[in-house]
């Protein structure tokens, strides 16, 4: 089953560091292919650190997300979860 | 050789003299023409070396989590990722698969994205330096390549490198390593924020010049000025030697029996906010709002004193905040505030004084930012009040305090509860302290207007300078009677002067039973190493003695012994 989402970046730093940090690693614990990208452009892996980080999204920049899998909706939980928690207050899990 | 001076720029407000080691990785890939190459083997060989790469960065990982915090740790989880990146093991496969050797197929799948980095600007520039540092990892395994080991290093080695990627500053032992300069990299680089964190005499960005420099030549770096001295004269060699700041100390501390005090940072600008957090305050003692207020024709809006606030309460999540209201007045001069000429103006109407007259409107706009800021802030919020000589004003400060929070709320806006306190500079505050103290969180005692007024002597007129010294047991009673009547309110004490940074005197204000020490950045680290040195008890007695002194020498007799 293919989702879709779009979503508004909080943290300050955009998807950079700590956010793209716990972005690829939740793609990575879930059982699903998921791509991202902005919402009028190509979409890239988003198991990919430098993938992701090259997207160059900023906050308050919109980010699609597409996932296919049995996960599909977990991983998109949580991916919306991590882009839109400020960084202070981002857990990560592996920390 | 004769002595000369290199000019970078200078990481760490610290210097120190020792004798250069060059540390680079000579790491030569093959021709990969006319090699014969396996690409099975290839391909495990490049797995084995992500898999050790991996071990190597996790181990690295906690041990700076260990050792420098959790924040500086982060950028090792970032080199995890992009060692697993499949953007890469892609590449690598499919160039291994081409008859590649592997070390030349790390080296070009990297090189790729690093060049398309280098060409963003900004944060993504620095990912360069991540990815450049993880490649590296990688070739250095693929190839046995050797390199100076920067854990291992004799005493008093100054290292000289191209660039130091985190994982190299990580392995550095600020023990036995008298300081480092690199050819490249500005004050915001990871190797820069390393140094600083690790209180290493660091300069960065010297240039080409710094090739100059031979293996064993001695250097001095002097991370104040951003100079590296190479073959100093004796001087220079003493005076770098002798300059042996403390490490910051991330955590809160206390005193060997337990007792905690705060140790804070003096803030008169938002630039010195993250050097502040980089130098280890636990928050903001003194944040100073006239900055907000000078070279400019308007006062500034509600928004701009919120926003200015905000950062300050942001930079310090875990941390308290204590933001002193508008002190005009004395030396400060406005354009648009209608200042009055005085005979004496260190004497007329400043601080709390013009907030509660003419300068009324002002004050609410600055409350109800304030209040804001503190319902938005990550930090805790405390508003301080001026130069208060009465109870009468410190009411009035009050009620123009809860009249803000009024109209806060009336718009609907979230309205902060925050501390509040009395800034203690004038005798009249000294002797009034339990009556101002009854009436709020907490009082911070100003030492440098305090001596002033105590000893009447002006804090800039040289003539009486031996005056103007908080150590003269009338200054030092003045303070301890402060912090004995408000604990007899339980209210908190600060100090917020020059004197609280000053680590020669810190056992003798822990004594005097300070509950909070704020002051510039520079010297925090060797504030909370003294903290964490004294043991309350003790220097409780010696604070009894110091202010029961009858001369300035006997005080000086009693904190020196």
């Amino acid at each position: 089953m293919t989702v879709e989402r779009t979503v508004t970046i909080v943290p300050e730093a955009g998807l950079h560091a700590r956010p793209a940090s716990a972005f690829v690693q939740a793609v990575n614990d879930h059982e699903a292919e998921v791509s991202a990208g902005r919402p009028d452009g190509d979409l890239v892996q988003a198991a990919s650190m430098i993938a992701v980080t090259s997207l160059g999204v900023g906050q308050d920049d919109d980010i699609k997300l597409v996932a296919d899998g049995p996960d599909a909706e977990a991983v998109l939980d949580e991916l919306e979860r991590i882009l839109t928690t400020p960084e202070a207050e981002l857990d990560t899990d592996d920390g | 050789m004769a002595e000369r001076t290199l000019h970078g720029t200078g990481a760490t407000p610290r210097s120190g003299v020792g004798s250069v080691v060059w540390y680079g990785r000579d790491i030569s890939l093959l021709d990969p023409d006319g090699v014969e190459v396996d690409p099975e083997t290839e391909i495990e060989r490049f797995a084995d070396a992500v898999d050790t790469a991996r071990t190597e960065l996790e181990s690295e990982r906690e041990a700076t989590a260990e050792r420098v915090g959790e924040d500086e740790a982060a950028v090792f989880d970032a080199h995890i990722q992009f060692l697993e990146d499949p953007t890469i093991e892609d590449s690598v496969e499919t160039m291994v698969g081409e008859g590649l050797p592997a070390p030349n197929a790390v080296d070009a799948a990297f090189g790729e994205h690093i060049e398309q980095f280098e060409g963003m600007d900004g944060r993504m520039a620095e990912r360069a330096d991540d990815l450049r540092d993880v490649r590296d990892r990688l070739l250095r395994l693929l190839t046995d390549g050797e390199r100076v080991d920067l854990g291992d290093l004799p005493e008093g080695s100054v290292v000289l490198a191209e660039r130091l990627t985190p994982s190299d500053t990580a392995q550095l032992d600020p023990e036995r390593v008298a300081g480092f300069a690199t050819v490249t990299g500005g004050r915001t680089s990871h190797a820069a924020i390393f140094a600083r964190s690790l209180a290493l005499p660091a300069v960065v960005g010297v240039g080409d010049a710094l090739e100059s420099v031979e293996g064993e030549e001695e250097v001095v770096i002097d991370g104040d000025s951003g100079e590296v001295v190479v073959s100093p004269d004796d001087t220079e060699r003493a005076a770098a030697a002798s300059d042996s700041g403390a490490a910051v100390v991330d955590e809160s501390v206390e005193t060997t029996d337990g007792r905690h005090v705060e140790v804070a940072a003096n803030i008169g600008q938002p630039a010195e906010l993250d050097p502040a957090a980089e130098r280890g305050a636990d928050g903001v003692g003194l944040y100073r709002t006239e900055f907000l207020f000078l070279d400019r024709e308007t006062p500034p809006s509600e928004d701009e004193q919120y926003e200015a606030v905000r950062e300050a309460l942001d930079t310090f999540p875990d941390g308290r905040v204590v933001v002193r209201t508008l002190d005009i007045g004395g030396d400060k001069r406005i354009s648009y505030l209608d200042l009055p000429e005085e005979e004496n103006p260190f004497l007329g109407e400043r601080g709390i004084r013009r907030s509660l007259a003419p300068d009324s409107d002002l004050f609410a706009t600055q409350l109800r930012a304030l209040l804001r800021a503190g319902a938005d802030g990550a930090g805790d919020l405390a508003i301080m009040f001026p130069l208060v000589a009465t109870v009468e004003e410190l009411d009035a400060a009050l009620d123009t305090l809860d009249a803000a929070a009024v109209d806060v709320e009336g718009r609907d806006a979230d309205a902060v509860d925050p501390e509040v306190g009395v800034m203690v500079e004038t005798p009249s505050a000294a002797f009034m302290a339990d009556e101002l103290a009854a009436r709020v969180d907490f009082l911070s005692i100003g030492t440098n207007d305090l001596t002033q007024y105590v000893m009447a002597a002006d804090r800039e007129n040289e003539r009486v300078d031996d005056l103007h010294d908080p150590t003269h047991p009338g200054v030092l009673r003045a303070i301890h009677r402060t912090v004995t009547a408000a604990h007899a309110e339980d209210a908190w004490v600060g100090m917020c002067g020059e004197m609280a940074g000053d680590p020669a005197l810190t056992e003798l204000l822990v004594g005097l039973g300070l509950d909070e020490l704020s002051m510039s950045a520079v010297t925090i680290p060797e504030v909370k190493t003294a903290v964490s040195e004294t043991e309350y008890s003790a220097a409780s007695e010696r604070g009894d003695r110091a202010r029961l002194a009858a001369t300035r020498s006997e005080v000086h007799t009693t904190v020196d012994t």
